[in-house]
């Protein structure tokens, strides 16, 4: 049985108590067994961080500043700004929970990003723990092995991603692309001379080249139709 | 030529799709809903077996959102495309993360099957076509014997070129597309309901009687429905009320226009422009005679086909332009987002878009009941109302991002005072 709002005069069918335009009660019974037309609103439990996340977002917070007024106190001492070393690592520590791990992007996106930012904090490190006099090797690990190693890494984990989940490839192409771009970079450290120690550079040149190659020659229709999609205007 | 859904297919967005995806958000969400009502209580399984088979029919839908260089595109979607149960959210934001990356949702509920889409995508008629598909294809898996009879598109008949066409481009002239500077809209206030929800009061009448009406005034239904609608606002909002400034603003009704009906297209996409009426009501003594006067002379000048054509070259003409068109996406959004925002959606007090009515062959009618209509309703544009009928029940649904009703009320003791019955469903967001 409709209801009917004698104010309005119209008729409505539901078991809710008041009309929905002036807010009178509605003459007329309940009907047993109705399905309302539109759901009743539940509250969504609006995001509440656990109480962990908040205890450990407190202590990095509070960690970072301790080790920034230490290290800012003591520069007489030691000149050096060693404290960003562990504040780099918690950053990045932050970034690889958040954004690698617990975000929903794209995993060779991810990748290519978490390989960029340990490149540069190991990069970070090396400079300022470098101590000239000390040792008679002239090179920087993070250039010389580190770089190299890593780039490659990437470029093989997303080369198994496409290889494993074959239907999926053409979302992973263009940032395999990206990241065998990224690995031409030793090879030009090593005629800049920053480069000391070429094998690992030449390796992961060599890995990169491959693979490219083997798109082109393999899947040259997708990295043209990928281009045409990204670059359209 | 014909495409099969694959890794190949990408689209362009259409022209007026691209400026949604950087406006929209939780609040201004550039979602709109079509709903059938069916006489059988809905099956979720069917329905899920029927939008898989229908997806792979209408690649257009089967997408997701990437971003390129210059511009963001549609790029075909591998993932699952799963029909949730309706949630109480009216055009709520279609978040593509918590979506498989769809920009469109298919829900049910008791007899209900519900399409929310953003606007991108496609247009009213677009979802109305892929509605259509999907309901013929559900009657089927529940066994009913029902036939196409051409008015309803089958996952037999293969995808054309044509259905995924930018119109807007076709009909660009380019010596017509001269831009009119606009003044800022009144707009209704109200006290804004929380957590982003959204009221919904529809109203069915009949047809015939909704028919009867306008003619007797010598109107086209949507003519009618606007100049009430513009006079229901004149009446509970500014009346009396006219030395107040903010009231000084011109009423604006924004009224999409499906172009299919007067340009040769059979796109599935964005493919609509619109005509607006702009009055002033910061007078004591406007008649509803005067408003449909007025309303009838801007609809008769915003129809003619020059001026829907300078309306559509007026915005493909912005995205030809070269030096827009090479600035990289990234910053491009940030102008496309400012632009907006500064104007774009001031210049309109609400909008009113009538779908029309929907057919269904005769073999599928006695499976459908009725079918609603909705848009969103944003923080100014805080009301909204859209129209659709089947057969004899005409259904005009409001939603709105306040907690009044008083226009609603106004509006639907209009036609009760007239003696015409009307029949009201709610969602009942103000008991929350
Ligand atoms: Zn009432």
């Amino acid at each position: 049985m409709m209801k009917y709002c004698d104010k309005c005069k119209i008729k409505i069918n539901t078991n809710n108590k008041y009309c929905p335009l002036c807010q009178q009660v509605l003459e007329g019974e309940n009907t047993k067994g109705l399905i309302e037309k539109y759901p009743e609103y539940v509250s969504v439990n609006r995001k509440i961080y656990p109480l962990t996340k908040k205890v450990i977002m407190f202590a990095t917070i509070l960690s970072i500043i301790i080790l920034l007024v230490i290290n800012l106190a003591t520069l007489d001492e030691n000149p050096e700004l060693w404290s960003l070393i562990p504040i780099g690592s918690i950053f990045y520590f932050w970034i690889v929970i958040s954004f690698g791990v617990l975000s929903r992007e794209n995993i060779a996106f991810r990748l290519v990003i978490l390989t960029f930012l340990l490149i540069a904090l190991l990069i970070l490190i090396d400079e300022l723990s470098y101590v000239a006099s000390e040792v008679n090797y002239l090179g920087r690990w993070s250039y010389d092995y580190l770089m190299p190693f890593l780039l490659a890494s990437c470029n093989l984990a997303i080369s198994s991603i496409i290889l494993i989940k074959r239907i999926d490839y053409r979302d992973y192409i263009i940032y395999l692309l990206t990241i065998v771009f990224l690995s031409l970079a030793p090879i030009i450290l090593v005629f800049l001379d920053i480069i000391v120690v070429n094998w690992p550079a030449m390796v992961a040149f060599g890995l990169a080249i491959f693979i490219l190659l083997f798109i082109i020659f393999f899947f040259p229709k997708s990295i043209k139709d990928e281009i045409k999609k990204r670059f359209h205007a | 030529m014909n495409k099969e859904s694959s890794y190949d297919t990408w689209f362009r967005l259409d022209n007026s799709g691209k400026i949604f995806p950087e406006v929209s958000n939780h609040r201004e969400t550039n979602v709109f809903r079509v709903a059938v009502t069916l006489t059988e209580k809905v099956d979720k399984d069917l329905l899920q077996l029927a939008l898989d088979a229908i997806l792979s029919r209408y690649p257009m839908f089967k997408v997701k959102l990437k971003k390129g260089m210059f511009w963001s595109y549609f790029d075909y979607n591998s993932r699952p495309f799963v029909v949730e149960e309706l949630k109480h959210y009216v055009c709520g934001e279609i978040n593509p993360r918590k979506n498989n990356g769809y920009l469109f949702r298919v829900m049910y509920r008791n007899t209900d099957v519900i399409i929310e889409m953003f606007h991108s995508l496609a247009d009213g008629a677009g979802v109305i076509m892929l509605l259509k598909a999907i309901i013929f294809e559900y009657l089927v898996l529940t066994g009913k014997d029902i036939k196409p009879d051409n008015l309803v598109p089958t996952k037999y008949e293969r995808p054309s070129m044509e259905e995924y066409e930018d119109a807007n481009s076709k009909f660009y002239d380019r010596k017509n597309k001269k831009h009119i500077p606009e003044k800022r809209a009144y707009r209704i206030k109200g006290t804004p309901l929380s957590e982003d929800l959204t009221g919904l009061i529809s109203g069915t009448i009949s047809t015939k009687k909704m028919l009867e009406i306008a003619r007797a005034k010598d109107l086209t239904v949507t003519e009618y429905l606007t100049a009430l609608m513009m006079y229901t606002i004149y009446v509970t909002q500014i009346q009396y009320r006219g030395h107040i400034k903010s009231n000084q603003a011109p009423v604006k009704i924004f009224v999409p226009v499906n172009l299919r009906k007067h340009f040769p297209s059979n796109t599935l996409r964005n493919f609509s422009n619109f005509v607006k009426t702009n009055m002033v009501m910061a007078k004591d003594d406007i008649s509803f005679e005067e408003i449909i006067t007025l309303v009838k002379e801007q609809f008769e000048k915003g129809m003619t086909k020059t001026e829907l054509i300078r309306k559509m070259s007026e915005n493909v003409a912005f995205e030809k332009n070269v030096f827009l068109r090479f600035t990289p996406y990234f910053l491009k959004k940030y102008a496309l987002k400012i632009g907006y925002n500064m104007l774009g959606m001031k210049l309109n007090t609400m909008s009113l878009t009538n779908i029309g009515k929907i057919d269904f062959p005769e073999s599928m009618q006695p499976y459908i009941y009725d079918v609603t209509a909705g848009v969103y309703s944003g923080k100014f544009n805080t009301l909204n109302c859209s129209i659709m009928s089947y057969q004899d029940r005409f259904k005009i649904t409001f939603t709105r991002s306040i907690v009044e009703t008083k226009i609603e009320r106004e509006f639907f003791r209009h036609f009760t005072n007239l003696g015409v019955e009307v029949e009201i469903e709610s969602n009942y967001v103000e008991e929350y």
